[in-house]
Parts: structure tokens; C-alpha cells; sequence
């Protein structure tokens, strides 16, 4: 686990085309967006391929990261869903095992998130103010890739009902951060 | 007509990930151009990157050749960049020559003569344009000539150097295509004739460079230019 300084300086690095620091850089890194990419891909095979392109897109961009906007974790983490979002979507979908459906957010911030404890707890707090299968449904699809279709099954309601609980869930969360 | 709040719900859905994937090509696709929605999925990125971050467990991949496959696709894509960055080097030099539009016409109509292009030249024929590739201004090692109208090309060899075991091959490189296109394989004594794909608009050819790379003999395997680009020119007039 390493701080944020700590990876913004290897970014930083990387930007400059220093091999061994991108080598560092996916030692430090790679659990957490192996977990990402399995987690949407949900097929062990597949994520490991997503998990490549997602360094060679680090590789490549890493001269984009601009440590004001955002923690280099952060950063690589969501280069890593859209990876796998953009995967996901163009193959045939894998179906949900069921304890996909349990949501923890125990409030144990992993280290490089220490530092934006109080943005996270805002953000969570706001969650908590949405209706429990507004905040379920915003969660499932925005951490597992769940589609539409798989929260109107899950739900047991039209596709158009998902769609307008998610839209309203997202304005009300909006709202509530205030930006 | 979208409203301002649709486009914040499109941004908004596509960063929560439940668009189905041709809404998500699209939606990626429109913010390529489209400033209102680019900003609007930044802003919702923004949003919910805490969230990335919190949500997902720690898993080490099985594979242990994982970081040493990204690590050769990195080797693959820097080598690509630097024959790029040849050509984009080559491309300048080919400006700046451009430049000099009216001393440029004079040796490449000279050229043309000496080569025996007579009759193209006489002809007068505002379709046909000229190329001549080359390292430095002084020397030239491939006329190429094209005809507008009817898309023919035909390379001449000027002072090309021969190499054995290798061979010249042609590329057409623009900024609208994601890799130059061969033309075919050049040869050191005898001129080449092809024609440009017919995909390709005038605009197209026209605005080109024409770059030769250095190959294996039988050409590159790739379908990209594997070895040093030595020459490289770009069109201008061949009467004026």
C-alpha cells in the first residue's frame, strides 16, 4: 500500500518513460484494479487481458494525471472501469452470482483515500439520504457493471422504472453534494 | 432538441455505467466533439471517483506473466511512435521545402525532364503532381508522380541507394489514417506504377506524405512500416 505522494511520484515518472518506476507502480497498484476489472468482468481470463490494456493505457497517458484533480488511485481506478465497462458491454454478458448483491462500505478507507476522508464521507452520507433501492441500484451498476437489464430482473420492474429510479436517484445525489 | 438536464442524465448514466454498448459508443463518440456533455461525464467522474476507490476489494491476479506482456506491448507501441516521429520529422522537412514553392516546382520539373517525364510536362495537364522523396534537399532518390484523374502513380528512381536483402517500400501517411497505407514495394532501377486506393479521397492523397521505409525483403509483415523511413515528399504541381 503506498500514500498518494508516493504514486503521484511514480506517475510522475512514468510520464518520463521510466520503465522501472511503471514496473513499481504496477507492483503497488495492480491488486486494486485487478479487483476492479474482475469485479465487472466477473471471468478471471477476461479481467486479466482488461487488466493489460489498462496498464498500457496508464503507460500511456500517465503525462494527463494532474494530481490537483484527482488521487493518483483514483485516477488509475477509473481508467480501469471504463476499461472494463467498454469490455463488458460489447460481449455477451455474464450473469450475476447472487452475493454480487451484498453491498459493504464498512468506512475502512483503504490508505491512499485517507487524505480525502472528508470527500468520501460526503459522499456517502449523501448516499445514505437516497431511498435504500435508489442508493442499491446506483451501487450495483456503478461497482459491478450491473446493466438495466440486470436490476429490472433483480427488481422485478420494467426496464423504464429502472431507468427513471436511477435518473432521480442521480439528480438527488447531485444535489445533495451541491455541484 | 436535448435539454440541458438530458444531457446531465446521458453523462450521468454513462458514467454509472448502464448505458447498453452502442448508447455508450455513442455517448463517447459525442463528447468527443461536444463540450457541454465532455464536461458534464468530467463532472460526474468527478462526483463518483470516491466511490472507485472505495468499493473494490483488493484481488492479486493468478498470472505471473501479466506485468511482463504489458511491458512488451509498451516495447511494441514506443517502437511504432519513433518510426512516427521520423515521419512526422520527415513531414517537416517536406514543409519546409514546400515552402519554397516556386524553386521547388523548377527542380521538380527539372527532374521530371531529366527523367524523361517530357511529354507530362509539355502536356501541361493541371492533373498531374509531383513528389520527390528524398532525405535532405540535395538528394533526391524517388520522383513520384501522380495523375488526379485517373489516381495512377508511378515512382521513378532517381539515386536511390540499393541494399541488399532489402527492399523500399512505399507508404501514403496522413493524419486522418491510423497507420500509413503501403503503396507496394520501390525498386532501385525500374519505375513502379500503382494506383491510390480508391477509399481514399482527393483530399486525402493530395495532402499526403509519400514516405519510404527500408524492409525485409518481400516488404514489411506488419502492415506498418517496420524499418527506418529514409525518404519522404509531399505533392505539389507539376506545371504551374
Amino acid at each position: 500500500m503506498s500514500t498518494a505522494h508516493d504514486l503521484s511520484r511514480l506517475l510522475e515518472r512514468v510520464a518520463q518513460g521510466d520503465r522501472q518506476a511503471f514496473n513499481k507502480l504496477y507492483a503497488r497498484t495492480s491488486a486494486k484494479l485487478f479487483g476492479v476489472t474482475l469485479r465487472i468482468l466477473r471471468r478471471r481470463e477476461i479481467a486479466e487481458e482488461a487488466l493489460q490494456d489498462v496498464y498500457v493505457r496508464i503507460w500511456e497517458k500517465a503525462s494527463d494525471f494532474r494530481p490537483g484533480d484527482s488521487s493518483p488511485i483514483t485516477w488509475m481506478v477509473i481508467i480501469a472501469r471504463n476499461r472494463s465497462l467498454d469490455i463488458m458491454r460489447r460481449t455477451t454478458e455474464q450473469p450475476l452470482p447472487d452475493d454480487y448483491f451484498e453491498i459493504r462500505c464498512d468506512g475502512n478507507l483503504p490508505l491512499e483515500l485517507v487524505e480525502q476522508r472528508e470527500e468520501v464521507n460526503r459522499l456517502l452520507g449523501c448516499l445514505e439520504e437516497l431511498e435504500a433501492q435508489k442508493r442499491e441500484m446506483i451501487l450495483l451498476a456503478y461497482r459491478d457493471g450491473a446493466t438495466r437489464e440486470e436490476l429490472a430482473k433483480r427488481y422485478e420492474c420494467p426496464l423504464s422504472t429502472v431507468k427513471t429510479r436511477l435518473r432521480r436517484g442521480l439528480a438527488t445525489l447531485k444535489e445533495c453534494l451541491g455541484k | 432538441m436535448t435539454t440541458e438536464d438530458d444531457i446531465d442524465a446521458l453523462a450521468a448514466e454513462y458514467v454509472l455505467g448502464t448505458l447498453n454498448g452502442a448508447e455508450r459508443d455513442s455517448v463517447a463518440a459525442r463528447a468527443q466533439s461536444d463540450e457541454v456533455l465532455a464536461r458534464a461525464i468530467a463532472d460526474w467522474e468527478g462526483r463518483l471517483s470516491q466511490l472507485a476507490t472505495a468499493l473494490y476489494p483488493e484481488v492479486e491476479p493468478e498470472r505471473a506473466d501479466l506485468l511482463s506482456r504489458v511491458n512488451e506491448r509498451i516495447d511494441k507501441l514506443d517502437a511504432n511512435r519513433s518510426g512516427n516521429a521520423q515521419i512526422v520529422r520527415l513531414q517537416r522537412s517536406a514543409m519546409r521545402w514546400r515552402a519554397g514553392a516556386i524553386a521547388m516546382t523548377a527542380m521538380a520539373a527539372s527532374l521530371a525532364i531529366v527523367l524523361g517525364l517530357r511529354e507530362v510536362m509539355w502536356r501541361q495537364v493541371p492533373t498531374t503532381y509531383v513528389a520527390v522523396l528524398q532525405q535532405d534537399d540535395m538528394s533526391p532518390a524517388f520522383l513520384l508522380s501522380i495523375d488526379t484523374s485517373t489516381r495512377n502513380v508511378i515512382v521513378r528512381p532517381v539515386s536511390a541507394p540499393a541494399e541488399r536483402g532489402k527492399n523500399f517500400e512505399l507508404w501514403l501517411v496522413h493524419s486522418s489514417l491510423k497507420t500509413p497505407r503501403s503503396l507496394g514495394l520501390l525498386s532501385d532501377k525500374v519505375p513502379m506504377q500503382t494506383e491510390i486506393y480508391s477509399d481514399l479521397d482527393k483530399a486525402t492523397f493530395m495532402d499526403a506524405t509519400y514516405a519510404v521505409s527500408v524492409e525485409p525483403e518481400g516488404g514489411s509483415k506488419t502492415g506498418a512500416p517496420t524499418g527506418p523511413v529514409i525518404f519522404a515528399g509531399k505533392l505539389i504541381p507539376a506545371s504551374s
